[in-house]
């Protein structure tokens, strides 16, 4: 692969010096043919609007988040002074910090989890293409396209303890009040709201199996069972890649759904970093609430390199 | 050369972008508002054809000043445009301010605790000199103001804390108004009597919602001097006093933990509070005036009075307390426009001045001023709630600096994750830390 790509350059060559000499630099410094023929007819510059929107609104206030964690930044004075490390030490201090953390890692883990094992079972289930699926295969990506707020609210009226779950199965079960179980039945309601991404995902992935390799498998006698587990979940790997990654790293910044079905309770048990962010920033202490969100970018940092790794090095064996 | 200017073009561009983000509150440091305190003379009805000013609402109080506003209209020709700012509003308005925009006008919760966030000194017109000033109750009087200064117009009577009743259960259990407790201890003993003698729940309490947990707490607080308060807000006391440790403890172990809270005190809503309460199956409930507010979204007057009854109740006698709430109070900005700021107190004296008594009429609510009396028709829990107001003792969030969020802490209480000493070291550990924030000496 990397052979081919040397030669394509060389034989680019000609191509591009044709119409004026080659500068001294560029023969000496970066490869002739690198850059794409888009970037030599289109002056940088074409691109300014979009940097500027992207420094402003997007660089800039992550690399100021930087910044305020180290200030006093707060919503009672107007100057900005420099403290140090203290607003870590701060929530390090109260123990909040680390329930967050734990409680943030195990939504995730969870909501990866059912988002994954409800996209994959559809997936399989919506597969072949007949009118049917197409219509249901629609049908079930609909939640993604709901506000998650409105699915929290939706599934926080369902759940309450005399909701209509509890109606209709005439039970008196308090779902949204177990200190243990609210954070999985949440997490099952995060799952239930991006299947359909999921399933999108992993239909793409079993539509790219090659059909001589499904067709061999067969004629060498693999039942469904053995199909699934020896060629088609193996071959699915490029899609668990991409699946497991957006829906754990999408997941640790989750606020919306919580905060519509528990707002962070029962005590705190589903008080993921966001919200608890969300909780000290409404007390003005907005260099507080910057620090942990400093601490919330580092973990999922520290966690999307040995992940994206793993599952890379993982498609490479298979 | 292109390279270079390149360059500082890009340079000018981040720089602009950074100077576009920095505080835009930091400017009127110097405090523009000394500037705009005219004071005295301010005719209500003065014409001010032209004039536009903004008024900042909630969500839920976006009609609550129509009846003046149409009434300032007319009498003016000025105009008033109604923005609701969404839900939290304690928490956008601030941020809002932040980004440099600014109302003439807005409902703002007129407490010590919450006045802060808002940046006073800087943003807010001082409004001592004001003709309304001298003909608000004694109780209305003391609110709205910081560090000596008023910089908030008290428009409707603060919420009332006290106890909501069945009267249909309490006649069932044989409870007459002489049974009525006055002390807190009596209050459980009443719970007691009542869960005896009927299938009720003696109290309904709201987990699920969080904030009236604190309620039962702040009853016990009463008893604590005025210079312990002070001490508070100096540093010298703290949140993890024994008295508040033991109130804490008092209502974990001898209220919920007897048994006086319906079954699922845990997720309870405030909702579910009003509709216990309504159909019997709770007998009491201990809560604010939004409590009534909500009955009477549900209920006519007549209805309300025939079903529920209100009683006050302290640490150790039968006194109510006030608690201050968003659409207590009106502050008004500094806004720089001089125009704009002398319509802004016009219109704060039309409203308690002229206006006042059409708009409470309107709005079926008690009277701030005593030369004014309420208007007909209100419930009786609330005509008992206005008598009470003048003697009534604080709730916290008008006696500390900070209002620290104690319910949250209790949340976690009542599902055995902290103890009643945590609770009061969680609370302490808050206020430090915003007291420190808005520069309180002490801290």
């Amino acid at each position: 692969m990397a052979q081919s790509a040397t030669t394509g350059a060389a034989a680019a060559q000609p191509v591009t010096t044709r119409g004026r000499p080659p500068s001294p630099r560029r023969a000496g410094g970066r490869p002739p043919g690198r850059m794409s023929r888009a970037a030599v007819h289109h002056p940088w510059w074409f691109a300014l609007p979009a940097v500027v929107i992207f420094g402003g609104f997007f660089l800039l206030p992550n690399l100021l988040n930087f910044y305020y964690p180290f200030t006093d930044w707060s919503n009672y004075h107007t100057d900005i002074n420099w403290v140090g490390t203290r607003n870590f030490r701060e929530i390090l201090d109260d123990g909040t910090l680390w329930r967050a953390l734990r409680v943030t890692l195990v939504y995730a883990l969870l909501a990866a989890f059912f988002q994954n094992l409800f996209g994959l079972l559809l997936a399989l289930l919506l597969e072949k293409d007949t009118r049917f699926n197409r219509f249901f295969r629609a049908l079930f990506f609909l939640p993604v396209l709901i506000s998650a707020l409105a699915v929290g609210y939706v599934f926080q009226a369902l759940l309450n303890t005399d909701g209509a779950i509890n109606e209709t199965l005439g039970t008196d079960v308090p779902w949204l009040g177990s200190t243990s179980w609210t954070i999985v039945l949440v997490a099952v309601v995060h799952g239930w709201k991006w299947m359909g991404l999921a399933m999108l995902i992993y239909l793409a992935g079993l539509k790219g199996i090659p059909g001589d390799m499904l067709e061999a498998a067969r004629a060498d006698g693999a039942g469904p069972w053995r199909m699934f587990w020896s060629v088609r979940f193996p071959m699915l790997a490029p899609a668990v890649t991409f699946n497991v990654t957006t829906s754990l790293l999408g997941s640790m910044n989750t606020f919306d759904i919580v905060q519509a079905t528990t707002g962070g309770g029962p005590a705190s048990s589903t008080e993921v970093m966001n919200i608890y962010m969300f909780r000290v920033f409404g007390q003005g202490q907005w260099a507080e609430a910057s620090a942990m969100s400093l601490v919330l970018f580092l973990v999922v940092v520290a966690m999307a390199f040995p992940l994206v790794i793993g599952l890379r090095r993982r498609e490479q064996m298979l | 050369m292109r390279r270079t200017a390149t360059a500082v073009a890009l340079i000018a561009t981040a720089a602009l972008t950074l100077s576009a983000c920095s505080d835009d509150t930091a400017g009127t440091a110097n405090g523009t508002g000394a500037g705009g305190s005219g004071g005295g003379e301010v005719d209500p009805t003065a014409r001010l054809d032209g004039v536009e000013l903004t008024f900042w609402t909630a969500q839920n109080t976006v009609n609550a000043a129509d009846q003046v506003i149409e009434a300032f209209e007319e009498a003016t020709g000025a105009t008033v445009n109604v923005e609701a700012i969404p839900d939290l509003y304690e928490q956008n308005v601030p941020t809002r301010l932040a980004s440099g925009e600014r109302p003439d006008l807005m409902f703002w919760q007129p407490s010590i605790s919450t006045l802060p966030f808002i940046q006073p000194r800087q943003n807010l017109l001082p409004l001592d000199d004001e003709p309304w000033v001298g003909d608000l109750g004694p109780t209305e009087q003391s609110l709205g103001v910081i560090d000596g200064t008023r910089y908030a117009a008290i428009v409707t009577s603060p919420a009332m804390l006290g106890v909501y009743y069945n009267k249909d259960v309490f006649a069932e259990a044989g409870i007459t108004e002489e049974d009525f407790p006055t002390s807190y201890e009596e209050l459980l003993e009443l719970g007691h009597t009542v869960q005896d003698r009927t299938d009720a729940s003696a109290f309904y309490e709201v987990g699920g919602d969080q904030w009236p947990l604190q309620w039962q707490v702040q009853v016990q607080l009463t008893d604590l001097p005025e210079t312990w308060w002070e001490g508070l807000n100096r540093n010298e006391e703290s949140w993890t006093d024994p008295a508040v440790v033991d109130a804490i403890t008092t209502y974990n172990e001898e209220l919920l933990g007897a048994g006086l809270a319906q079954e699922d005190y845990r997720t309870g809503t405030f909702t579910g509070q009003g509709e216990a309460l309504w159909e019997g199956s709770s007998a009491m409930a201990l809560n604010v005036t939004s409590f009534q507010s909500q009955l009477q979204a549900q209920h006519s007057t007549e209805e309300i009075d025939e079903r529920i009854g209100w009683f006050p109740i302290a640490n150790s006698e039968a006194r109510g307390l006030y608690s201050p709430d968003q659409t207590n109070g009106v502050v008004a900005f500094a806004t720089g426009d001089e125009e704009r700021q002398n319509a802004a107190r016009q219109f704060l004296a039309f409203w308690l001045g002229p206006d006042y008594a059409d708009f409470l009429d309107a709005r079926k609510i008690p009277s701030v001023q005593p030369d004014v009396p309420n208007p007909e028709g209100m419930p009786q829990t609330a005509v008992d709630q206005v008598g009470e107001l003048a003697d009534a003792h604080g709730v916290f969030q008008a006696k500390a600096i900070v209002a620290p969020e104690l319910h949250v802490a209790l949340a976690d209480m009542i599902y055995g994750e902290r103890s009643p000493q945590e609770v009061a070291e969680f609370v302490e550990d808050q206020f430090d830390d915003i007291a420190r924030d808005q520069g309180a000496e002490g801290f």
